[in-house]
Protein backbone atom coordinates (compact mmCIF):
# COMPACT_ATOMS: atom_id res chain seq x y z
CA UNK A 1 0.00 0.00 0.00
CA UNK A 2 2.68 2.26 -0.21
CA UNK A 3 2.29 5.11 -2.19
CA UNK A 4 5.63 6.26 -4.55
CA UNK A 5 6.35 9.36 -5.52
CA UNK A 6 6.16 8.76 -8.98
CA UNK A 7 2.36 8.35 -8.83
CA UNK A 8 1.47 11.61 -7.15
CA UNK A 9 3.48 14.35 -8.68
CA UNK A 10 0.41 16.20 -10.30
CA UNK A 11 -0.67 18.76 -9.08
CA UNK A 12 -3.97 17.66 -7.30
CA UNK A 13 -2.10 15.31 -5.28
CA UNK A 14 1.14 16.88 -4.59
CA UNK A 15 -1.68 19.83 -2.63
CA UNK A 16 -2.83 16.25 -0.76
CA UNK A 17 0.66 15.34 -0.16
CA UNK A 18 1.48 17.97 1.79
CA UNK A 19 -2.04 18.25 3.29
CA UNK A 20 -0.96 14.74 4.61
CA UNK A 21 2.45 15.85 5.46
CA UNK A 22 1.07 18.58 7.94
CA UNK A 23 -1.65 16.49 8.63
CA UNK A 24 0.60 13.20 9.87
CA UNK A 25 3.00 15.25 11.55
CA UNK A 26 0.48 17.25 13.99
CA UNK A 27 -0.76 13.96 14.56
CA UNK A 28 2.67 12.27 15.18
CA UNK A 29 3.67 15.13 17.61
CA UNK A 30 0.71 14.42 19.51
CA UNK A 31 1.37 10.95 19.86
CA UNK A 32 5.22 11.87 21.05
CA UNK A 33 3.71 13.65 23.86
CA UNK A 34 0.82 10.50 24.41
CA UNK A 35 3.47 8.24 24.29
CA UNK A 36 5.95 9.95 27.15
CA UNK A 37 2.76 10.33 29.32
CA UNK A 38 1.63 6.59 28.78
CA UNK A 39 5.59 5.33 28.40
CA UNK A 40 6.36 2.40 30.48
CA UNK A 41 9.85 0.87 30.88
CA UNK A 42 8.54 -2.40 29.49
CA UNK A 43 8.10 -1.22 26.21
CA UNK A 44 12.05 0.18 25.88
CA UNK A 45 13.41 -2.81 24.24
CA UNK A 46 9.87 -4.15 22.90
CA UNK A 47 9.31 -1.14 20.50
CA UNK A 48 12.55 -1.35 19.09
CA UNK A 49 11.84 -5.15 18.54
CA UNK A 50 8.68 -5.21 17.36
CA UNK A 51 9.18 -2.49 14.64
CA UNK A 52 12.66 -4.63 13.52
CA UNK A 53 9.88 -7.32 13.31
CA UNK A 54 7.73 -5.21 11.68
CA UNK A 55 9.94 -4.11 8.84
CA UNK A 56 11.23 -7.70 8.36
CA UNK A 57 7.83 -9.01 7.54
CA UNK A 58 6.90 -5.81 5.39
CA UNK A 59 9.06 -7.85 3.28
CA UNK A 60 7.45 -11.01 3.25
CA UNK A 61 4.43 -11.09 0.64
CA UNK A 62 2.36 -13.72 0.32
CA UNK A 63 0.82 -14.34 -3.15
CA UNK A 64 -3.38 -13.92 -3.33
CA UNK A 65 -5.56 -14.37 -6.30
CA UNK A 66 -5.48 -12.55 -9.92
CA UNK A 67 -1.58 -12.66 -9.66
CA UNK A 68 -1.17 -10.10 -7.26
CA UNK A 69 0.67 -10.12 -3.52
CA UNK A 70 0.12 -8.51 -0.22
CA UNK A 71 2.34 -8.16 3.00
CA UNK A 72 1.87 -7.66 6.44
CA UNK A 73 1.11 -3.88 7.34
CA UNK A 74 1.27 -4.75 10.93
CA UNK A 75 -0.28 -1.67 12.14
CA UNK A 76 -2.68 -3.26 14.51
CA UNK A 77 -0.43 -5.97 15.91
CA UNK A 78 2.00 -2.97 17.10
CA UNK A 79 -1.35 -1.46 18.71
CA UNK A 80 -2.01 -4.09 20.74
CA UNK A 81 1.58 -4.72 21.71
CA UNK A 82 2.57 -1.31 22.22
CA UNK A 83 -0.72 0.90 22.93
CA UNK A 84 -1.43 3.35 19.84
CA UNK A 85 0.29 6.20 20.73
CA UNK A 86 3.70 4.11 20.19
CA UNK A 87 2.93 2.29 17.42
CA UNK A 88 2.30 5.40 15.73
CA UNK A 89 5.44 6.30 16.49
CA UNK A 90 6.46 2.53 15.91
CA UNK A 91 5.10 2.26 12.08
CA UNK A 92 6.54 5.62 11.12
CA UNK A 93 9.78 4.96 12.11
CA UNK A 94 9.52 1.63 9.88
CA UNK A 95 8.13 3.20 6.81
CA UNK A 96 10.77 6.36 7.62
CA UNK A 97 13.70 3.45 7.03
CA UNK A 98 11.68 2.43 3.85
CA UNK A 99 11.16 5.71 2.40
CA UNK A 100 15.24 6.84 3.21
CA UNK A 101 17.01 3.74 2.32
CA UNK A 102 14.50 1.63 -0.02
CA UNK A 103 12.57 3.98 -1.53
CA UNK A 104 9.74 1.80 -0.60
CA UNK A 105 7.28 4.73 -0.13
CA UNK A 106 7.96 8.04 -1.64
CA UNK A 107 9.31 11.21 -0.01
CA UNK A 108 6.61 13.54 -0.85
CA UNK A 109 4.15 11.01 -0.69
CA UNK A 110 5.31 10.39 3.26
CA UNK A 111 2.29 12.03 4.97
CA UNK A 112 -0.21 9.97 2.65
CA UNK A 113 1.82 6.71 3.88
CA UNK A 114 2.48 7.49 7.51
CA UNK A 115 -1.65 8.15 7.50
CA UNK A 116 -2.61 5.49 5.82
CA UNK A 117 -0.33 2.61 7.54
CA UNK A 118 0.93 4.23 10.67
CA UNK A 119 -1.95 6.43 12.08
CA UNK A 120 -4.71 4.08 11.01
CA UNK A 121 -3.01 1.15 12.36
CA UNK A 122 -2.22 2.80 15.44
CA UNK A 123 -6.08 3.95 15.94
CA UNK A 124 -7.18 1.02 15.40
CA UNK A 125 -6.19 -0.17 19.13
CA UNK A 126 -9.35 2.09 19.63
CA UNK A 127 -11.61 -0.14 17.71
CA UNK A 128 -10.59 -3.16 19.43
CA UNK A 129 -10.88 -1.51 23.17
CA UNK A 130 -14.23 -0.55 22.07
CA UNK A 131 -15.47 -4.04 21.04
CA UNK A 132 -13.60 -5.69 23.64
CA UNK A 133 -15.18 -3.22 26.14
CA UNK A 134 -18.73 -5.68 27.28
CA UNK A 135 -17.25 -8.66 26.87
CA UNK A 136 -13.43 -9.91 27.27
CA UNK A 137 -13.43 -13.63 26.73
CA UNK A 138 -9.94 -14.57 24.36
CA UNK A 139 -12.55 -15.59 21.55
CA UNK A 140 -14.34 -12.11 21.38
CA UNK A 141 -10.86 -10.85 21.82
CA UNK A 142 -8.94 -12.52 18.77
CA UNK A 143 -12.40 -11.51 16.51
CA UNK A 144 -12.08 -8.11 17.40
CA UNK A 145 -8.17 -7.92 16.85
CA UNK A 146 -9.35 -9.97 13.23
CA UNK A 147 -12.19 -7.48 12.20
CA UNK A 148 -9.63 -4.39 13.73
CA UNK A 149 -6.62 -5.69 11.21
CA UNK A 150 -8.82 -6.09 8.44
CA UNK A 151 -10.91 -2.79 9.01
CA UNK A 152 -7.24 -0.89 9.20
CA UNK A 153 -6.56 -2.72 5.60
CA UNK A 154 -9.41 -1.46 4.24
CA UNK A 155 -9.49 2.52 5.84
CA UNK A 156 -6.03 2.34 4.46
CA UNK A 157 -6.73 0.84 1.00
CA UNK A 158 -9.79 3.62 0.49
CA UNK A 159 -7.43 6.45 1.23
CA UNK A 160 -4.98 5.75 -0.66
CA UNK A 161 -7.55 4.76 -3.82
CA UNK A 162 -8.87 8.35 -3.43
CA UNK A 163 -4.71 10.14 -3.01
CA UNK A 164 -4.10 8.20 -6.22
CA UNK A 165 -6.63 8.80 -8.17
CA UNK A 166 -5.67 11.88 -10.25
CA UNK A 167 -2.88 9.84 -12.05
CA UNK A 168 -5.87 7.50 -13.58
CA UNK A 169 -7.61 8.36 -16.03
CA UNK A 170 -10.70 6.56 -14.99
CA UNK A 171 -10.60 8.47 -11.32
CA UNK A 172 -11.56 7.13 -8.34
CA UNK A 173 -14.02 4.89 -10.49
CA UNK A 174 -11.36 2.60 -11.19
CA UNK A 175 -8.94 2.75 -7.81
CA UNK A 176 -11.63 2.57 -5.45
CA UNK A 177 -13.30 -0.75 -6.45
CA UNK A 178 -10.55 -3.05 -7.33
CA UNK A 179 -8.18 -1.23 -4.34
CA UNK A 180 -11.32 -2.31 -2.26
CA UNK A 181 -11.40 -5.71 -3.90
CA UNK A 182 -7.85 -6.48 -3.86
CA UNK A 183 -7.22 -5.09 -0.21
CA UNK A 184 -10.25 -7.08 0.98
CA UNK A 185 -8.44 -9.90 0.68
CA UNK A 186 -4.90 -8.98 1.50
CA UNK A 187 -6.71 -7.30 4.77
CA UNK A 188 -7.64 -11.04 5.46
CA UNK A 189 -3.85 -12.36 5.88
CA UNK A 190 -3.64 -8.60 7.82
CA UNK A 191 -6.25 -10.46 10.15
CA UNK A 192 -4.86 -13.89 10.48
CA UNK A 193 -1.27 -13.05 10.83
CA UNK A 194 -1.44 -10.42 13.67
CA UNK A 195 -3.79 -12.68 15.50
CA UNK A 196 -1.71 -15.83 14.79
CA UNK A 197 1.09 -13.29 16.04
CA UNK A 198 -0.35 -12.05 19.02
CA UNK A 199 -1.86 -15.76 20.62
CA UNK A 200 1.71 -17.02 20.12
CA UNK A 201 2.99 -13.99 21.55
CA UNK A 202 0.62 -14.58 24.63
CA UNK A 203 1.47 -18.12 25.05
CA UNK A 204 5.23 -17.81 24.88
CA UNK A 205 5.18 -15.06 27.17
CA UNK A 206 2.44 -13.52 28.90
CA UNK A 207 4.24 -10.89 30.82
CA UNK A 208 4.55 -9.26 27.24
CA UNK A 209 1.45 -7.84 26.95
CA UNK A 210 0.27 -7.83 30.40
CA UNK A 211 1.90 -4.33 30.99
CA UNK A 212 0.41 -2.60 28.32
CA UNK A 213 -1.89 -4.22 26.40
CA UNK A 214 -5.23 -4.57 26.02
CA UNK A 215 -5.53 -7.52 28.40
CA UNK A 216 -5.09 -7.82 32.45
CA UNK A 217 -8.10 -4.93 32.28
CA UNK A 218 -5.31 -2.24 32.40
CA UNK A 219 -6.60 -0.46 29.06
CA UNK A 220 -7.61 2.49 31.38
CA UNK A 221 -4.51 3.89 31.68
CA UNK A 222 -3.73 4.05 27.85
CA UNK B 1 21.17 -5.79 25.75
CA UNK B 2 21.27 -9.41 25.43
CA UNK B 3 17.17 -9.63 24.76
CA UNK B 4 17.86 -7.39 21.67
CA UNK B 5 20.59 -9.48 20.39
CA UNK B 6 18.50 -12.50 20.79
CA UNK B 7 15.33 -10.58 18.91
CA UNK B 8 17.85 -9.08 16.20
CA UNK B 9 18.90 -13.03 15.81
CA UNK B 10 15.34 -14.59 15.66
CA UNK B 11 14.42 -11.84 13.06
CA UNK B 12 17.37 -12.26 10.73
CA UNK B 13 16.92 -16.21 10.77
CA UNK B 14 12.99 -15.23 9.90
CA UNK B 15 14.30 -13.96 6.81
CA UNK B 16 17.07 -15.64 5.49
CA UNK B 17 14.09 -18.63 5.98
CA UNK B 18 11.40 -16.52 4.27
CA UNK B 19 12.56 -14.50 1.93
CA UNK B 20 13.15 -17.30 -0.46
CA UNK B 21 9.33 -17.86 -0.16
CA UNK B 22 8.45 -14.56 -0.94
CA UNK B 23 6.14 -14.06 -3.67
CA UNK B 24 7.43 -11.34 -5.71
CA UNK B 25 3.92 -10.85 -7.29
CA UNK B 26 3.27 -6.73 -7.96
CA UNK B 27 1.32 -5.65 -4.64
CA UNK B 28 -2.23 -4.88 -4.48
CA UNK B 29 -1.10 -0.80 -5.59
CA UNK B 30 0.98 -2.17 -8.05
CA UNK B 31 -1.52 -4.17 -9.46
CA UNK B 32 -4.04 -1.54 -9.80
CA UNK B 33 -1.52 0.95 -11.52
CA UNK B 34 -0.34 -2.29 -13.69
CA UNK B 35 -4.15 -3.13 -14.70
CA UNK B 36 -5.15 0.47 -15.45
CA UNK B 37 -2.41 2.55 -16.57
CA UNK B 38 -1.50 5.54 -14.11
CA UNK B 39 0.40 8.66 -15.54
CA UNK B 40 3.66 8.52 -14.01
CA UNK B 41 6.51 10.41 -13.68
CA UNK B 42 9.82 10.08 -12.75
CA UNK B 43 10.49 9.36 -8.78
CA UNK B 44 12.81 12.43 -7.43
CA UNK B 45 14.44 9.70 -4.54
CA UNK B 46 15.36 6.11 -5.65
CA UNK B 47 17.09 5.30 -2.30
CA UNK B 48 20.20 3.39 -1.94
CA UNK B 49 18.82 0.27 -2.18
CA UNK B 50 15.78 0.27 -4.45
CA UNK B 51 13.59 -3.01 -4.24
CA UNK B 52 15.31 -4.18 -1.04
CA UNK B 53 18.74 -5.07 -3.17
CA UNK B 54 22.13 -4.59 -3.37
CA UNK B 55 23.20 -3.32 -7.00
CA UNK B 56 26.77 -4.68 -6.58
CA UNK B 57 25.58 -8.34 -5.08
CA UNK B 58 24.43 -10.32 -8.29
CA UNK B 59 22.69 -13.07 -6.01
CA UNK B 60 19.44 -12.02 -5.68
CA UNK B 61 18.42 -13.67 -2.13
CA UNK B 62 21.70 -12.53 -0.77
CA UNK B 63 21.79 -9.16 -2.51
CA UNK B 64 17.73 -9.17 -0.71
CA UNK B 65 19.12 -10.65 2.41
CA UNK B 66 21.70 -8.12 3.03
CA UNK B 67 19.54 -5.20 2.25
CA UNK B 68 17.05 -6.91 4.74
CA UNK B 69 18.94 -7.09 7.48
CA UNK B 70 20.54 -3.41 6.87
CA UNK B 71 16.75 -2.30 7.46
CA UNK B 72 16.32 -4.72 10.34
CA UNK B 73 19.19 -3.04 12.12
CA UNK B 74 18.59 0.26 11.23
CA UNK B 75 14.86 0.32 12.20
CA UNK B 76 15.93 -1.20 15.60
CA UNK B 77 18.97 1.10 16.56
CA UNK B 78 16.22 4.00 15.68
CA UNK B 79 13.54 2.43 17.53
CA UNK B 80 16.05 2.04 20.83
CA UNK B 81 16.94 5.74 20.02
CA UNK B 82 13.16 6.62 19.83
CA UNK B 83 12.01 4.72 23.32
CA UNK B 84 15.36 6.40 24.98
CA UNK B 85 14.42 9.65 24.28
CA UNK B 86 10.73 9.03 25.29
CA UNK B 87 11.71 7.73 28.69
CA UNK B 88 14.28 10.70 29.10
CA UNK B 89 12.37 13.54 27.94
CA UNK B 90 9.41 12.83 30.64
Amino acid sequence: MHIYDGLILNNTSLVLAAIMWVFSISIFVWSWKKAQQTYTRSITALLAISSAFVFAAQMINFPIAFGTSGHLVGGTFLAVLLGPYAAILSMTLVLGMQAIFFADGGIVAFGMNMFNMAIIGGLSYFLIKALTRKNNSQKWFVSSVFLASWVSVMLGAIITSVEISPAFSGGLGVTLPSMLLLYGIIGVGEGAITTVLLTSIQRLNPTILGGLSLLKGRTDKI
Amino acid sequence: MKKIFIALFLIVAFLVILIPFASSNPDGLEKVVETYGAQETQSPWNGIMADYSIFSIENQYVSTMVAGIFGVVAVLITGLLVSKTLASNR
